[in-house]
């Protein structure tokens, strides 16, 4: 009984998600770009190292949407890890603006696979978790955390655990929460692989929306070839051993896209031209 | 019972009342009614044993008759050693709780650092695992060599017990924060700092909790023992004595009071930890 309420209430939290499109991202924001210059990483591995990445250079121009494809194993979250500033390169530069990165910070958001909700907070105060850790905590940054949930359709659940929320909805409310720091850039690490396909194809188009409205600079880390197709300006491909950047293929897909796009022959082509970028690099 | 349903947001559908089965069902398989059950089950066969098959009330007293032990020695002392009940629970429920504050103390600083420094890691665990299989009894003659019979070496032993204990849960507790967790906090412009109190430890409440819980089980079993061997007050040297005098109904009640404070006590734990944890049941 209450199982099938909840899934209703879920449910329609969902739709009410689509439905809002008030716009509350800043107007006076500009993105800014990334860039990797000659990146390499080794790691030790029982005694042995092991090359994670290969002197790889990758360029993001600001707003741009880049997806990062590539089979497990070939360092793209490794080189994710060291835009967001988790782990320092061996060799080579790497900016945000211009300016070197030396450690994580609010100005680019991350998001992993699981949501990595805190799970004694309510949803509420984990969107509330960065403002307050920084200790600018204001009525004003309330009323944004209202908004935000609002944006993300979690607004009837602002008091909610995250044990108590679906898994698309507690991926919401962790982008609601990265949100309200306004970053400028997004690092999403496979973000939406451990979500079923119905789900994922909601929050693929969600983000889309999102990437328009606050102007972001996105790094998307996939293996899924349909969603970089679907999702990005531009789609570099890695290969493993040595890891290393392999080719990249820049979308002439219109936008705004959505999903009705994976049934056009464009989206067929641009599927097929990064398939053979993978086969060619097999073979 | 139609609501008006907004074209933005629909409302929540109406709760429908719950059906009177339904609420004498969950009223009577509760968990508390069932815990209620259990213990009375062992009542009736507790008596249904000793009055029926055993019939010997040195050998097993009903638990009527534990009971009116309980009741007449609340407040009468017993001859041996001329304290009540109430007394003996009080002398032994102090010395745990400060064994149990004492030990536990140092076993979340010690876990701590076990987590926090490699280095100590490195010196500190491989000596807590070779202390941890040591039962605390096998110290009690050294503790009386070095204390002698006053209430130091019953706190020291208790604590001696639950030190291991603590420390192996918190150590792990805090190991196991998932790093993606940590840098969550971190991208989200937390301090270091913040994230050590209001990420790490916090994650690590739960886990540590569990330890105390176990601790605390420990803890009995070593204020029992020392005041068996080497005290002349508390529940321990009380069961003893009545052991010795075959009262055993006594005994029971001795018993039965650890039970309750045993129960108490974890109940608190229990408690604390679903209101820090909203995860747990």
């Amino acid at each position: 009984m209450t199982s099938i309420r909840r899934l209703l209430r879920r449910r329609r939290a969902d739709q009410g998600a689509a439905r809002s499109k008030t716009s509350i991202a800043p107007q006076d924001r500009t993105a800014v770009g990334l860039a990797a210059d000659g990146i390499s990483k080794r790691f030790r591995h029982r005694g042995e190292y092991v090359e994670a990445l290969h002197s790889t250079t990758l360029h993001l121009a600001p707003g741009e949407f880049v997806c990062l494809l590539g089979p497990s194993g070939c360092g793209k979250t490794t080189l994710l890890n060291i835009f967001a500033g988790f782990i320092k390169p061996d060799s080579g530069m790497v900016t945000i603006g211009g300016q070197p990165i030396v450690g994580p910070g609010p100005d680019r958001c991350v998001l992993f696979q699981t949501p990595t909700l805190f799970s004694w907070l309510t949803v509420k105060n984990n969107v509330l978790f960065g403002p307050r850790s920084k200790g600018n905590l204001n009525e004003g940054i309330r009323r944004e955390a209202d908004a935000l949930l609002q944006r993300v359709g979690l607004d009837q659940f602002a008091d909610h655990y995250p044990h108590q929320l679906s898994g698309g909805m507690r991926y919401r409310a962790a982008l609601a929460r990265a949100l309200i720091n306004r970053p400028s850039v997004m690092l999403l690490d496979e973000p939406f692989a451990a979500l079923d396909a119905i789900t994922r194809h909601h929050m693929q188009d969600f983000l889309l929306e999102l990437w328009e409205e606050f102007q972001m600079t996105v790094l998307f880390v996939t293996h899924d070839i349909d969603e970089a197709v679907l999702l990005a300006d531009r789609t570099c491909v890695m290969s493993p051993r040595p890891a290393r950047i392999i080719g990249e293929e820049r979308s002439k897909l219109p936008r705004p896209r959505n999903h009705e796009l994976v049934e056009t022959s464009e989206f067929l082509e641009c599927r097929h031209r990064i398939n053979v970028l993978l086969d060619r690099d097999r073979s | 019972m139609s609501q008006t349903v907004t074209p933005q947001r629909p409302s929540l559908p109406p709760m429908n009342p719950p059906r009177f089965g339904l609420l004498v069902y969950r009223g009577v398989l509760s968990r508390p009614a069932l815990a209620v059950y259990s213990f009375l089950l062992f009542i009736v066969v507790w008596q249904l044993i000793s009055a029926l098959i055993v019939r010997d009330p040195v050998f097993l007293p009903t638990p009527a008759a534990t009971l009116k032990t309980l009741h007449h020695y609340l407040r009468t002392p017993f001859p041996t050693h001329g304290s009540t009940l109430i007394e003996d629970t009080g002398i032994s429920l102090v010395r745990i709780l400060i064994g149990f504050a004492c030990g536990s103390s140092v076993g979340l600083i010690l876990g701590s650092l076990i987590a926090g420094v490699r280095v100590i890691r490195a010196m500190l665990e491989p000596f807590i695992q070779m202390i941890r299989p040591l039962p605390p009894i096998a110290f009690i003659p050294l503790l009386l060599i070095w204390f002698g019979l006053g209430e130091t070496p019953k706190y020291i032993l208790v604590a001696f017990g639950v030190v291991p204990i603590v420390t192996v849960a918190t150590a792990g507790a805090l190991s196991s924060v998932p790093r993606d967790l940590l840098n969550t906090a971190r991208c989200l412009g937390a301090t270091e700092r913040y994230i050590m109190v209001h990420v790490s430890v916090r994650a690590a409440i739960p886990g540590v909790i569990t330890g105390l819980r176990l601790a605390m089980g420990t803890a009995w079993t070593g204020i029992v023992t020392v005041e068996f061997l080497a005290a002349s007050s508390g529940l321990g040297y009380l069961i003893y004595q009545a052991g010795q005098n075959l009262q055993t109904s006594l005994v029971f009640a001795g018993l039965t009071c650890i039970g309750l404070l045993g129960l108490t006590l974890d109940t608190i734990f229990r408690l604390s930890a679903r209101a820090l944890d909203p995860t747990s049941r």
